[in-house]
């Protein structure tokens, strides 16, 4: 008989999390301890924005039950706490909703069900919740915004926390990682949750030789996005190795384990030099639209009208927490501002002189430069010949290179991206 | 939000920056007291007493008086450059003001490193840049009022007395005898930025009571070969540009300007070929009369 799952804190994780699970054929409890929350998910109505979610939700409706009655977690055989982790502008972690519900779980659960820790939190945190006659895991999630229900349906490998990795799973736990088919690393609790750190500092690093070498082509008349695939092949680096230059580390999680890298290495005397460096080059690299928009438009224009295409921090979310483009306006407030977002509203921007637009073209119609700050893919459905007869002047600001740079040239645009000079 | 001062006393008013921002200070109807060495001499056993009498509480203060490099970059100098900045701040401490403005250097940043913001760690590798960063700390440790410490990167103007390597004495050496002689093959690259752009941000700093630590400069870096050949181009008589055995090993100086363009992103350095231009037809006016 299958396991019935249980997802505490319907957040972000939680949620999509829940819904993977019914997805999967699983009978699933989503809980929340806030009813004015749960009241609307009743109706179908989410409170985040992810791809296929509302359809996975309306499709497995029968098995899924949205609560705010802790009492119904008792038909779970697996409790999984998975409330989103909130981090302060120092990339401090606010634990006070996982110790919370975790402290709900273990009082309410069944005696003989499984209780996961899916939220991240640093090394030590498990082992020092472990109750006796508890069983008690961690697991490694790698949500990705934009993503998350792809990453929940189809992991790449489950990390298991464990108090004895030797041990077989609990038959509930592993009947339900199974149905994922990917492989399954029960390893020590410190292991596990610092596994999910790691694998960031992996990305940043990436992501950090990607900006450092992108900006050198930016002055060497190299072009980066010709390097990336004889990196790719390159088995030491490998296919799926993130390359793409960006704007930047955003998003919240990233800087928050950065920091937390930079504490322990503070705390323990190790050093964490590159980790700074990483840290310093992202902010560096933030500005890079800013310096580039200075350079061409605001240096030589005494009242630009500037367009700006995206708000979100990343493309298929709602998310403006550390958004570049909302970092990119609060500099802009001596001038016009013109700005779109297929989700974000751009009542969402504190700007003094900020044009919500209906459309992209409405928002480049009699601007001098337009910006992409957030790649959505409808952006890219642009076309180059109705942008330049819509701008005024000709500049466009592509940091991720959206739109075809040879198509850009030949409307007659000033084309600028990263990694490649201009 | 903009507030003009109530008046400006501006300390060292008649070196190379000073007297440009006075002329923009009065342009802006801003009250000035412009103190020289020659009015008051901030070594001096009484300058304090001297000082506390000429200020008031409501005063924005730009300190640019030091001894500069060519008059001594030794040990001596250290000191009576230190002793300055004492009588101001003492000074300070009893009279208070509404704003402290400290004229720095990149002197306090190591020649070595090539790419510079505000976060770089001040590491002089020289007494007269250690003095700089001394008289920071001091200005910075002033309770009560906002302190910005400004650092210029290399300021040309025709009125340098110094004759710095860069615009100015090319300009000069240009003009006077046709030629302008480059250390090595002039590949340094440095940022130059004009006097007048030196002081109109220093205006933006004084209206908006900036804090902090602001480099000044315009974020774009030239050989010192593509400043001479600029400089020839525009010249009125023929020059001559001499490269010479390279002695010291070529270093570079980038800033990165970012706070600057956050700060004011309206505003607009003056392009360095312009600036030299306009030197020129400064210099040649000078001549003539």
């Amino acid at each position: 008989m299958q396991p019935v799952m249980g997802f505490m804190g319907m957040t972000h994780l939680g949620l999509v999390s829940g819904v993977s699970a019914a997805e999967k054929g699983f009978q699933v409890v989503c809980f929340d301890p806030d009813p004015a929350r749960i009241a609307p998910m009743r109706q179908g109505e989410m409170p985040v924005s992810e791809p296929q979610l509302d359809t996975l939700v309306a499709t497995n409706a029968p098995r899924i039950r949205f609560t705010a009655d802790a009492a119904d977690l008792q038909a779970c055989d697996v409790v999984y706490v998975a409330p989103d982790v909130a981090t302060d502008d120092q990339g401090g972690s606010d634990l006070g909703q996982i110790n919370t519900l975790l402290e709900l779980a273990l009082e309410v659960a069944r005696l003989d069900a499984v209780v996961v820790v899916l939220s991240q939190v640093p090394p030590g945190f498990t082992r020092g919740k472990q109750r006796v006659g508890r069983t008690l895991y961690y697991q490694v999630e790698t949500l990705i915004f934009g993503r998350a229900v792809e990453r929940a349906l189809y992991p790449e490998r489950t990390i298991v926390g464990c108090a004895k990795p030797e041990e077989p799973l609990p038959s509930a736990y592993a009947t339900f990682l199974a149905a994922h088919n990917c492989p399954i690393l029960p390893m020590r609790y410190e292991s596990a949750e610092l596994a999910k750190i790691s694998i960031n500092m992996c990305l940043v690093a990436s992501v950090s030789v990607a900006n450092t070498m992108a900006e050198i082509c930016e002055h060497i008349g190299a072009d980066w996005s010709e390097i990336v695939p004889a990196l790719k092949l390159d088995r030491r680096i490998g296919p799926y190795s993130y390359l793409t230059p960006g704007l930047g580390i955003a998003g919240g999680n990233l800087e928050r384990d950065l920091a937390t890298v930079c504490r322990y290495a503070d705390q323990y005397g190790t050093d964490a030099g590159v980790v700074r460096a990483w840290i310093a080059n992202s902010q560096h690299r933030r500005d890079w639209v800013l310096g580039v928009l200075y350079r061409d438009l605001l240096s030589t224009h005494a009242k630009p009208v500037i367009a700006v295409l995206g708000l979100a921090y990343k493309q298929d979310t709602h998310s403006i927490k550390n958004s570049p483009s909302i970092a990119l306006l609060e500099h802009l407030q001596p001038f016009q501002v013109r700005a779109f977002d297929p989700v974000v509203p751009a009542t969402a921007v504190a700007h003094p002189h900020c044009y919500g637009a209906a459309t992209e073209l409405d928002a480049c119609a009699g601007a001098d430069a337009v910006v992409i700050m957030t790649p959505w893919s409808q952006f890219a459905q642009l076309d180059p010949l109705q942008l330049a007869a819509q701008l005024r002047g000709k500049l466009v600001l592509d940091p991720y290179a959206v739109l075809n740079s040879a198509a850009c040239r030949s409307a007659g645009l000033r084309y600028r991206t990263l990694g490649v000079q201009s | 939000m903009t507030n003009n001062p109530e008046r400006v006393v501006l300390l060292g008013a008649h070196g190379f920056i000073g007297p440009e921002l006075e002329r923009q200070l009065k342009a802006q109807l801003t009250p000035i007291l412009a103190v020289s060495s020659r009015q008051l001499d901030l070594t001096a056993a009484d300058s304090t007493s001297t000082l506390v009498r000429l200020l008031r509480p409501t005063d924005a203060v730009v300190m640019l008086a030091a001894l500069t490099p060519d008059k001594g970059r030794d040990t001596a100098t250290l000191v009576r450059n230190v002793a300055m900045m004492h009588t101001v701040c003492t000074a300070l401490s009893q009279t208070g003001c509404a704003h402290l403005v400290y004229f720095s250097s990149d002197a306090v940043y190591d020649n070595a490193i090539s790419h510079v913001t505000e976060d770089t760690p001040a590491a002089p590798q020289d007494l007269y840049g250690a003095m700089h960063l001394a008289r920071e700390r001091m200005a910075l440790s002033l309770e009560g009022s906002p302190v910005l410490v400004l650092r210029p990167t290399l300021v040309y103007g025709h009125r340098d007395s110094h004759n710095a390597y860069g615009p100015n004495r090319f300009a000069r050496s240009a003009k006077d005898s046709g030629r302008i002689t480059l250390f090595g093959g002039g590949e340094e690259t440095r940022d130059h930025i004009a006097v007048e752009d030196v002081a109109a941000l220093t205006v933006r700093c004084l209206l908006k009571q900036r804090s902090g630590i602001l480099n000044v400069a315009t974020g774009v870096s030239t050989t010192f070969s593509a400043v001479a050949d600029l400089v020839a181009a525009q010249s009125t008589r023929p020059v001559e540009i001499v490269r010479t055995p390279r002695v010291n090993p070529i270093t570079h100086r980038h800033y990165d300007v970012t706070r600057l363009i956050k700060a004011f992103p309206d505003f607009r350095c003056m392009a360095l070929a312009d600036g030299i231009a306009r030197m020129h037809h400064s210099l040649n006016q000078e001549s003539h009369g």
